[in-house]
């Protein structure tokens, strides 16, 4: 197949997009898929789904109860704003005040008790009452937004004022 | 009960899908070598999917990709001019959800009678024309955490059908088979192996896609006992680092909404180790011992790993993903409607 990309003129690696598909997707997860597609979450899967950094560039474990988060400098949401440790402070808080802001159930939820530790612009650490080896795969559902969207849309639980599990 | 002073009796939870949802290239993407190659991306919901997976396959212009193809539709897929077959290893299991608080399935023997009494082999090839593995227990071979060691059941109809016999399963007594909408041609194959096997009465209740939200809520509430011995149910993982904290815990712990009959003492151990275990190498090890664990007990009636399949475009060029479904990769050729202006 021929290549479908197209180099941009002075900017090495940067391809401009072309052209137009259109999906049918009937799994009952299409909007799960569509916000994989358009939000950063700390890590994403790659194709054989293994976890991979994303907003977050690395982590490392401290203590077994300490994770340290580096985020991925340069990376911006789409209104212009960058995603930094502050940007994961904001969507901790947001998540953290509800019992079930995941549909369907809580096994995303960060441990109650978690408390978020700003090192600098780009560095925190999450401090877990109990360890917490399953962290990782949480980031996976660990959606991390601008500050608009927080302020102006938000998910669900916004819209219903409730993230109690209405599911 | 609640002490509250009313009772919510009806709640709509469910929304209706806008016609469709367009997704426009952010060229400003952290990551230029992953993407975004595409402009634009419509998702179509105004279409069923018989009808777009006839667009796909009959025209351009229409439907570039068709997600969640049957495996019957598959020959269809491959014979179009327009389109081609894109199967991918996905992190998805199809298992019969053993209902152990119904008696005789609280015994091991039971359950081992079911798992011996389906040939795995010829449901795939029958009922999912060969897209999907036999699975030995939840972990799929292609996944972080599993066990070489396990093996899936063999079929055994006279081993299958004295197991039963000895934990002392009624001669009369009906077995019933549910099953999600959409699985009811596997679960009259698996019936005909239980009828054939165990020499007992089947009855299939394929649940309406309209009772499904309902059946859900009673199901994880566990407030009226579950009405089935057997539910063949599809589930799957966001990732393939860990399953046990998706797959395992969903089904068997103490607090999995899916769980049907007791906590399991070995089990709730192992998980409790599990969350704690910050190592990659160890959390992968429990990974192992809860599918071994569950595997010898029986803990469900373990079938397959279905393939994602997926019908696409022959001039877009997709490359399918285990555990989510991924555009930012995805880019087109010259040929492309999209490409060839007019």
């Amino acid at each position: 197949m021929a290549e479908a990309t197209i180099e941009a003129p002075g900017v090495p690696k940067r391809k401009t997009p072309v052209g137009t598909i259109h999906v049918v997707d009937p799994h009952p997860l299409n909007w799960l898929h569509i916000t994989w597609n358009t939000m950063e979450e700390p890590v994403r899967t790659d194709a054989q789904g293994h976890l991979i950094g994303a907003a977050m560039g690395e982590s490392r474990w401290v203590d077994d109860r300490t994770l340290q988060v580096h985020m991925r400098p340069g990376v911006r949401f789409q209104d212009g704003e960058e995603c930094t440790a502050h940007s994961f402070q904001r969507a901790f808080e947001e998540v953290q005040k509800w019992r079930a802001p995941h549909p369907p159930g809580t096994s995303l939820n960060f441990q109650q008790g978690t408390k978020l530790e700003l090192i600098d612009d780009y560095t925190l650490r999450m401090h877990f009452p109990e360890p917490d080896g399953l962290v990782l795969g949480k980031f996976r559902g660990f959606h991390i937004p601008s500050t608009r969207f927080w302020n102006e849309i938000g998910f669900g639980y916004k819209k219903r004022g409730s993230g109690e599990g209405h599911w | 009960m609640s002490a509250d002073p009313f009772v919510a009796i009806w709640l709509d939870t469910r929304q209706d899908r806008s016609p469709q949802v367009v997704l426009e290239a952010n060229t400003d993407h952290w990551n230029r070598e992953r993407g975004p190659r595409l402009e634009k991306v419509v998702f179509r919901n105004d279409l069923t999917p018989q009808e777009a997976l006839r667009l796909v396959c009959e025209s351009e212009g229409e439907v570039d990709i068709v997600t969640e193809v049957s495996p019957a539709d598959a020959d269809r897929v491959k014979s179009s001019q327009y389109a081609h077959l894109v199967s991918t290893d996905a992190m998805r299991v199809l298992l019969g959800i053993i209902n152990r608080d119904a008696a005789p399935f609280h015994d091991v023997r039971a359950r081992r009678a079911l798992n011996l009494a389906v040939d795995r082999r010829r449901l795939i090839s029958d009922g999912l024309k060969g897209y999907a593995y036999p699975t030995a227990g939840l972990i799929p071979h292609y996944c972080a955490g599993y066990n070489p060691d396990l093996k899936p059941y063999s079929p055994d109809p006279q081993e299958a059908k004295r197991l039963l016999r000895e934990s002392g399963y009624p001669e009369a007594r009906p077995l019933v088979l549910a099953s999600l909408p959409g699985l009811d041609g596997l679960a009259n194959l698996l019936a005909n192996d239980f009828r054939d096997a165990l020499g007992v009465q089947v009855q299939v209740v394929v649940i309406p896609e309209s009772d499904l939200l309902a059946a859900q809520h009673s199901f994880v509430e566990k407030v009226i006992p579950a009405p089935f011995d057997v539910l063949l149910f599809a589930w799957f993982d966001l990732s393939s680092d860990a399953p046990a904290a998706f797959m395992h815990s969903w089904l068997y712990h103490s607090m999995g909404p899916f769980r049907a009959g007791p906590p399991v003492g070995e089990f709730e151990q192992l998980l409790a180790q599990y969350a704690r275990q910050t190592d990659q190498r160890e959390l992968n090890r429990l990974d192992q011992e809860m599918d071994r664990l569950a595997h010898e007990q029986a803990l469900s009636l373990f079938l397959c790993a279905p393939q994602a399949l997926y019908a696409v475009n022959r001039h877009v060029k997709f490359v399918g993903h285990a555990a989510t479904f991924e555009v930012a990769e995805t880019e087109v050729d010259e040929g492309h409607w999209s490409r060839r202006g007019g």
